[in-house]
């Protein structure tokens, strides 16, 4: 919580004053004293204005948004099927207890130990693949 | 049994040390100049390590074991939903999030759609959240106390939400990611010394920690196997819940930039499946040694009460002694970390951020579930964050992912969601616990409502939001980019 503990005005000033949504339809800055305390509001809470966001820039954020939907509901969507699947055969075939390593059910090794590590590996491929369509998105966009 | 004596000693010890560190951070954050350059600095491991040490509760400590104790292999899914919870989170909502840089889920609202209304509505359930979230680490605490030290239980709360309120009035919560990461390890020691000391000492005597495998045969009451839709629906709970959880998100503001949070994110997942073997084993054993717990009500005792049936004598008391300070590190954690952000966003939005309306929100926020916890009985710890997790995965997850990755939600398809998802998960648990637990598979429906529940919000949402596409927020474009944008890698960070 701590730094960001900072949320909450702290002694160190009077908060700063609270920002409504503007009239003109731009964004509203979140209120108050935990804008100012940890940045200098402005700099960090308005959109960034690029000059004109042209057709070609909104182009690319889309097909960037779209790229990493994809790619997160599709790790998702594989992990939740393995998951349901697994509870769908622990409790339409029983009899899986009886196999057993070391006394201990297989149905408790899969479920106590072994789906850390394929949560692990999805965590891990998931990471490098946002990260690869986010340098795609840039070596794009700099042209 | 417990030595009375060194159990109030070790808590008194570690809510000593919660109190000093705070005060001293307080002091260190004074001279930091610019809370902003300070919070760059946080490295992912830190970082995950305090997400870790805010996240583990009061349910996974003690909840888990008893879980196992009570209902056998369907407590397995438990930590598996608290964990897959995270991957969710890092793959839906952690680098969009960062980049919104909203402190928390009412600035996200706002942010993202611009309308006052709905980040009142978002204020109004975060603080009903954190309130419902609290009263189990509340419960926790008054029975470790009671089960240890034979005093009421409910000194255990009033001491708990006692240092809280101090450590948060103090303002000493705000720059001590070390504490809070302290916090992890405290707690994953806790649980690791006790059972491999529980385990060798079990194996130098020659017996099996597993009775030969006998423990695994059949839940201790069969009452308390739940079918099918029970699993599933309570995963769906854990795994869409935790995207919404007030005190996690407000921390990924600590991370640098987007790719960091992704890489704070996966390191909690290694720390998190770390932390819940320890659970599992201490469960099992408790099959073994303490199965009467299943059917007395106390089963969340399970692991406080194991290493004095093993082992006895002054072993039993030290090991028991460190599960205890190790317990009560989890709830400070967990409950200051919730009060912060509740005090917050009360005082935001009841106050307007000054300085004395915090303080007072801080009250606010620390007495109200103190008096809930003392005015309701315990349930079941797990159960009752179970429930709490359903609440949100039905509120706030479908105003994150839709938010993060839909371009057409609008203000009133997100406020009709989220109101029809609170009232039909709130109402399907008040029935709940108010109807006898009769025909097994329709009660389930209402006790664990998150399978019907979250599709319902995510629908209305949906349609209402397509109803009203002419009212869509103006400035979509600017708002999605700064949401998904990769920052610029050029040259280091200001």
């Amino acid at each position: 919580m701590s730094e960001t503990g900072a949320a909450a005005p702290g002694p160190r000033g009077a908060p700063g004053p609270r920002q409504g949504p503007a009239p003109d339809g731009t964004l509203p800055a979140p209120s108050g004293a935990r804008v100012r305390v940890s940045a200098p509001a402005g700099t960090m809470l308005n959109i960034v204005r690029r000059s004109a966001p042209d057709a070609a820039d909104t182009f690319y954020v889309h097909s960037l948004i779209r790229s990493q939907l994809r790619l997160a509901a599709s790790v998702a969507l594989g992990f939740l099927l393995l998951l349901v699947g697994l509870a769908v055969m622990v409790f339409t075939w029983p009899q899986i207890n009886d196999i057993r390593l070391a006394t201990i059910p297989l149905p408790w090794w899969i479920l106590g130990v072994g789906v850390y590590p394929l949560i692990m590996l999805c965590a891990f491929l998931f990471n490098r693949a946002a990260a690869r369509n986010e340098a795609k998105y840039r070596s794009i966009a700099k042209k | 049994m417990i030595n009375p004596a060194v159990a109030l000693l070790s808590v008194l010890l570690v809510s000593l040390a919660t109190v000093l560190i705070a005060v001293n951070g307080l002091r260190l954050s004074r001279t930091t100049g610019d809370f902003y350059v300070a919070s760059r600095t946080v490295k992912p491991w830190w970082n995950a390590s305090a997400i870790g040490g805010e996240y583990l509760s009061a349910a996974s400590f003690l909840g888990i074991a008893g879980l196992i104790v009570v209902s056998g292999q369907d407590g397995l899914w438990f930590p598996i939903g608290y964990t897959a919870g995270y991957l969710m989170l890092l793959l839906f909502v952690a680098a969009p999030l960062r980049r919104s840089r909203a402190y928390t889920i009412p600035d996200f609202a706002q942010i993202r759609l611009g309308s006052m209304k709905l980040r009142r509505l978002t204020s109004f359930l975060v603080v009903v959240i954190c309130w419902l979230y609290i009263v189990p680490q509340l419960h926790g605490a008054a029975l470790t106390l009671g089960i240890s030290t034979g005093l009421p239980g409910w000194l255990g709360s009033l001491l708990v939400m006692g240092v809280v309120c101090l450590t948060v009035l103090a303002g000493g919560m705000r720059s001590i990611t070390f504490v809070q990461a302290f916090q992890y390890w405290l707690k994953l020691a806790a649980l690791a010394i006790p059972a491999v000391f529980l385990l060798l000492h079990l194996g130098l005597a020659g017996e099996s920690a597993t009775l030969g495998g006998a423990v695994f045969d059949r839940a201790a009451d069969p009452a308390a196997n739940q079918g099918l839709y029970y699993n599933i629906s309570l995963l769906v709970a854990l795994l869409f819940g935790t995207l919404g959880l007030p005190h996690v998100l407000v921390r990924f503001y600590t991370n640098p930039d987007g790719p960091s949070a992704r890489k704070t994110t996966a390191i909690v997942l290694g720390l998190l499946a770390l932390f819940y073997l320890f659970p599992t084993v201490l469960g099992i054993l408790g099959r073994a040694y303490t199965p009467e717990l299943a059917t007395s009500g106390n089963a969340d005792a399970t692991v406080l009460l194991l290493p004095g049936r093993i082992v006895g004598g002054t072993a039993g008391d030290a090991l028991t002694a460190i599960i205890i300070g190790g317990a009560f590190a989890a709830f400070l954690s967990t409950s200051s970390g919730l009060v912060v952000s509740l005090a917050g966003t009360i005082s935001q939005d009841l106050f307007r951020g000054t300085v004395r309306g915090f303080r007072i929100s801080t009250l606010i926020a620390t007495a109200v579930p103190l008096l809930l916890a003392m005015g309701t009985s315990s349930l079941a710890l797990a159960g009752a964050i179970g429930s709490v997790f359903a609440f949100t995965a039905a509120t706030i997850c479908p105003l994150l992912l839709l938010g993060i990755w839909w371009r057409g939600l609008t203000v009133a398809g997100a406020i009709s969601g989220m109101v029809t998802g609170a009232v039909a998960c709130a109402t399907s648990l008040i029935l709940a616990a108010a109807l006898p637990n009769e025909a097994q598979s329709f009660h389930a429906l209402l006790a664990q409502p998150a399978g019907w529940c979250v599709p319902l919000a995510f629908l209305v949402m949906f349609f209402v939001s397509l109803a009203t596409r002419r009212r869509a927020p103006v400035r979509i474009d600017e708002v999605m980019a700064r949401l998904h944008v990769p920052e610029p890698q050029a040259g280091p960070l200001p």
